[in-house]
């Protein structure tokens, strides 16, 4: 208030919000706490669900990095929980809402030594000091998996797959979930990309309708008269993938042919006709049964397909064209000259299906591995794209755990362990740091405190139990977690509650960093276009529409 | 959205346009969820069973629709809430995957909400109703397959397809000759059906429709009906042992499609190019005459110049025939679509017994029927019906029987219908709820009662008393241990469904049962609704 006395300085633009110092920081954590509101409920196995109906139509989901997405968050201090969840998502795919949680819950342990005035980097240093211990502690507790048999393998990677979707729609039918995603990934093999898994969704049927091709499979594409004629099932046919227009058209463009003489006129139009039929002979030549092309395959050559018993589809997606390139081991030709027989894939059977509504073109057998494609069918289409982005996570967490194959106990069991050891740590340190510490470990009881929560149990009833458990001198009781059925505490690891150690390692670090980040902001500078912009709704917020195109869910970005 | 404050007394802005956003949470959000499905599903209530009722639906471009069928109806409606859009969804779903039972869906999901509202009342966890839920439609999925039977058929004894069909028709408008029409639906799917693979191809079967005639007169035509006539008044109307030229080029002069342009600068190559343009019209009528066709279908229309020349040559032609058809009759007649002049030969050539033109009543109404085909593996339903509306409805309910029939080619095995499944499954559950401890009994005895809401709704349709009816034949059930035991809608006098000969296809129930299952859970788990306040 001191600057009434003075003229003032102008700095800054006018409309310019500066806010600074203590209250800054508060009133930033404050904005962070509102949004872990948003997601807090959707933890666990009996976490809810949110519909989000915003401009890009209705999303009904349950993980973390979804809806923060979809809630479009603009206050500058939330939207780094939002970038958490998301490095979270692609980092490892699962954990969104722990990640999202585990940072909100710092930042509310961290609160009251702001109000009583801790210079927040004393916070941040031990902050850091903590989650060091913390992922070491979690390197130390995790139980590797490796060197067992495949088959030993796959089924603690079900287990994994399945700790991962309890808390999903689909979670109903977790185990045959899970062995669907184990199967796919092992399918894939080490060193694969995931574009090489393709999820294609069908509306109709139930959740148990869904499967699991061993190859590709995809939607049949628009076909022209005399598609029906086609054959539409081989063993071990040949493929050739093209990208190529099979079609009479003009093979130059803007290219004009003058005539003048009109008896001239009949050899143009057999030239331009023996070009695609040349085309077209030379496909059939080259012994392959199934042509595909990502450009148009015409209504003349799908007739003279056809009369040569052979099967082909036009206008394929691009991605499930390369897929079948690398499964079938052929190579995507851009002309048709020189087939030679090593680019033509191969399979062991090919088939048109019916699912639902829908005509599937599926190619099973291949020789070279390394796609798998799950077809996934549902109710509705809001369910089958949540069963998709619940899918997506599983898959995640299975091909990490598949590289990287150490896990520990889930349920809140983890978080109880760590708990427990840095408050036995804070107690050997004098000075600050240990009052910072402890609060550290208090925040990581969330997990099971949240977990409780939403199942509706008595938190405080389960977490006293925990924390006993977790104390007793023997160790034994380290792996114990909630047990979301009955709402006592349960040995997780036992009862396979398991998650891959490098998802709670990342999310510690994720959140702790985000923790970090907004205690040691104390000044916003927000200059006067961005504020009119996200205030004033009313005034057709021009930003929001430059902002082009957002992203349609999760599946948009994993091409 | 909740609203925080800072230091300074200023709201908080969290989300893009926050003002603008409503927000529901927790239990008023399920309980506004839950309410939108239920009216969705009120409205279908009173389509069920054979003497459901029908509604009228006007599109926003005046064109009003009469029907019965489920997912016709809220397909329809355009229903904007949310909510209300998976009910619509998921009576599609079971549209896509098994074509009937549409509202039955519905009715059974809006019951198994409205049971949770009562629990969630109560206070207990949605997660846990839904759980219940899922437990409970394993049994029931179980009991299903306990009291279903297999029956046997053939090419020569489709008896009991043909009842399975008219269970379907029953409840449409067309119910009263729905003996004709199932009988049609049946001889259909089996025409094209793949015995061997049990697989059917629907798209094989073409059903057309013309105003005019009646219910009855609606037939099944071992061939393609194609609402064209011949390009030329004076062909004849009557060909016996036609051979079909299909062609998708037309009779003109063929264009390059490079850009090309004729330079004429004198008389004579005028001339010459005129004769050469004649001579393309006859060469082309000649090559069909040669290769020994008795019959041109092309896929566009022709010059005037080359139907007068088609006429006077005796060959007769129809023009501007749809991709689809064409591809029809290609399947049909074993003919080849012939995409150029040149490459027309014998073999390429469709062969059917009988090709005619029929004219109906004193409208010039023309359609050409192409029977007696060498391969009879694409058949035609034509309907015939007063107006345009029934033959629409018709169309659906046809649609609906011939997807009965497919399914039942594919799987055999059927349950009663009459609403004596769901009191089956009802008391199974029942049964099963006592064992599970914990709080999902309450949520299986719930599900127990919401299945009840199916044979409910058809004694209320039915105009009995609902909850006498349903009682007595609950209780009868017990008391004779006879899962057969339903409504008896028609009055006829016995509720064995056995006796009735009311079949449902197994997949048909199993996949209702679960879909609505599957929704259901999906709607509970929500608890926060985000939306733009216009809506």
């Amino acid at each position: 208030m001191s600057n009434m006395l003075q003229p003032q300085i102008i700095l800054l633009k006018e409309g310019t919000d500066t806010s600074q110092g203590k209250p800054q920081l508060i009133s930033n954590i404050n904005a962070c706490m509102a949004v872990v509101d948003a997601v807090r409920t959707t933890l666990g196995p009996r976490g809810m669900d949110k519909l989000i109906h915003g401009d890009k139509g209705v999303t009904i989901s349950n993980d973390g990095a979804t809806i923060m997405k979809l809630l479009d968050i603009v206050h500058p201090a939330a939207k780094i929980l939002v970038d958490i969840a998301k490095s979270q998502d692609s980092e490892v795919g699962d954990g969104t809402t722990t990640v999202v949680l585990l940072a909100g819950e710092f930042l509310r342990e961290a609160k009251p030594f702001v109000e009583d005035g801790v210079h927040p980097q004393l916070i941040i240093r031990s902050f850091r000091a903590a989650v060091q211990l913390a992922v070491q502690k979690i390197k130390e507790l995790a139980i590797s998996i490796e060197g067992k048999s495949l088959e030993e393998k796959k089924s603690l990677l079900e287990r994994c797959a399945a700790t991962t979707l309890s808390s999903k729609l689909v979670g109903g039918e977790k185990e045959f979930f899970a062995k669907m995603v184990v199967d796919a990934v092992t399918q894939l093999g080490e060193e694969s990309r995931l574009s090489m898994l393709g999820i294609k969704k069908v509306q109709g049927g139930t959740m148990r309708d869904s499967f699991l091709v061993n190859g590709v499979a995809f939607k049949k594409t628009f076909s022209y008269a005399g598609f029906e004629q086609q054959p539409k099932s081989f063993d071990n046919p040949k493929i050739l993938l093209l990208n190529l227009e099979l079609e009479l058209k003009s093979e130059k463009e803007n290219a004009e042919v003058r005539l003048s003489d009109p008896t001239q006129y009949q050899s143009i139009v057999d030239a331009e006709w023996n070009i695609i039929y040349d085309k077209l002979d030379k496909c059939v030549k080259s012994g392959a049964k199934i042509v595909l092309s990502r450009l148009a395959i015409g209504d003349l050559a799908t007739q003279y397909f056809a009369d040569r018993d052979v099967f082909c589809a036009g206008r394929v997606m691009e991605e499930d064209l390369h897929r079948v390139a690398s499964a079938t081991g052929g190579a995507v030709q851009t002309t048709v000259n020189n087939v030679v027989p090593e680019v033509l894939g191969i399979c062991e059977r090919f088939e048109e299906k019916q699912v639902g509504n829908e005509r599937f073109n599926i190619f099973s057998g291949c020789p070279a591995g390394h796609t798998a494609t799950i077809v996934l069918r549902g109710g509705a289409d809001q369910f089958i794209e949540e069963a998709e982005r619940s899918l997506h996570d599983a898959i995640m967490i299975v091909r990490r755990a598949y590289k990287n194959s150490t896990v520990v106990a889930g349920g809140g069991a983890i978080d109880m362990e760590i708990s427990r050891y840095l408050r036995q740590h804070a107690r050997t340190i004098a000075g600050k740091s240990q009052l910072f510490i402890n609060s550290y470990a208090k925040a990581l009881e969330v997990i099971p405190r949240q977990l409780c929560d939403n199942a509706g149990f008595d938190a405080t009833d389960v977490l006293n139990k925990l924390r006993q458990k977790h104390a007793l001198a023997t160790g034994e009781g380290a792996l114990f977690g909630v047990e979301i059925n009955t709402g006592g505490i349960v040995d997780t690891f036992a009862n396979f509650v398991w998650e891959p150690a490098v998802v709670k390692i990342n999310a510690l670090t994720a959140a702790t960093e985000a923790a970090c980040l907004i205690l040691s902001v104390d000044e916003t500078i927000r200059n006067p276009k961005s504020e009119s912009a996200e205030g004033g709704g009313a005034g057709m917020g021009g930003r929001g529409r430059g902002r082009g195109m957002p992203g349609r869910g999760r599946g948009m970005r994993r091409r | 959205m909740a609203l925080a404050f800072d230091e300074y007394g200023r709201p908080f802005i969290i989300i893009r346009e926050q003002e603008q956003k409503s927000r529901v949470r927790g239990l008023d959000a399920q309980k506004a969820n839950i309410l939108a499905a239920k009216s969705v599903a009120r409205i279908l209530r009173t389509s069920l069973g054979p003497k459901g009722m029908d509604k009228m639906l006007q599109s926003s471009d005046g064109d009003v629709t009469i029907t019965n069928d489920g997912a016709t109806i809220l397909e329809q409606m355009e229903v904007e809430n949310q909510i209300g859009k998976l009910m619509v969804e998921l009576s599609r779903s079971q549209d896509y995957e098994i074509g009937d039972g549409t509202t039955g869906v519905v009715v059974t999901a809006g019951a198994l909400l409205e049971q949770a509202e009562v629990l969630l009342e109560r206070g207990i966890h949605p997660i846990r109703v839904a759980e219940g839920y899922e437990m409970a439609s394993k049994i029931a999925v179980d009991t299903l397959t306990k009291i279903s039977t297999k029956f046997e058929y053939d090419i020569f004894n489709f008896e009991p397809l043909v009842q399975t069909c008219m269970t379907t028709l029953s409840s449409k408008i067309v119910g009263r000759c729905k003996r004709d029409l199932a009988e049609i639906a049946v001889k259909a799917v089996l025409a094209v059906a793949d015995l061997d693979r049990r697989d059917v191809n629907l798209d094989l079967i073409k059903v057309e429709g013309k105003v005019g005639g009646r219910l009855e007169d609606t037939e099944l035509v071992y061939g393609i009906v194609v609402d064209k006539d011949m390009s030329h008044p004076q062909m004849p109307k009557h060909i016996e042992d036609a051979k079909i030229a299909i062609l998708t080029c037309p009779f003109e002069p063929p264009k390059p499609k490079t850009k090309h342009k004729v330079d004429i600068d004198s008389v004579e190559k005028f001339e010459a190019l005129r004769e050469q343009e004649k001579k393309y019209f006859d060469d082309m009528v000649q090559q069909c005459k040669d290769v020994g066709a008795t019959l041109v279908i092309c896929q566009w229309g022709f010059d005037d110049e080359a139907n007068h020349l088609l006429m006077h040559r005796g060959l007769p032609a129809v023009r501007w025939v749809g991709g689809v058809e064409l591809e029809l009759i290609a399947i049909a007649t074993g003919g080849r679509i012939v995409p150029r002049f040149q490459e027309l030969t014998a073999d390429k050539l469709g062969k059917a017994g009988l090709v005619r033109e029929k004219s109906f009543g004193t409208t010039k109404d023309r359609m050409l029927y192409i029977e007696e085909c060498a391969n009879s593996k694409a058949v035609t339903i034509f309907i015939r019906g007063g107006n345009k509306m029934m033959i629409e409805e018709t169309k659906r309910s046809v649609h609906d029987a011939l997807c009965v029939a497919r399914n039942l080619i594919r799987d055999n095995s059927i349950v009663y219908g009459g609403g004596s499944a769901e009191i089956a499954i009802s008391l199974a559950v029942e049964a099963a709820a006592d064992k599970i401890p914990g709080v999902e009994q309450y949520a299986m005895r719930a599900f127990a009662d919401a299945l009840d809401a199916v044979p409910m709704a058809l004694a209320e349709n039915s105009g009995l008393q609902p909850i006498d009816t349903l009682t007595a034949v609950k209780a009868q059930q017990v008391k004779e241990n006879n899962p057969y035991l339903g409504i008896d809608c028609n009055d006829v006098g016995t509720n064995d469904m056995q006796q009735q000969n009311v079949f449902e296809t197994l997949i048909g129930k199993k996949q209702q049962i679960q879909l609505a299952t599957q929704v259901v859970k999906m709607i509970l788990k929500i608890d926060d609704v985000i939306t733009p306040s216009a809506f």
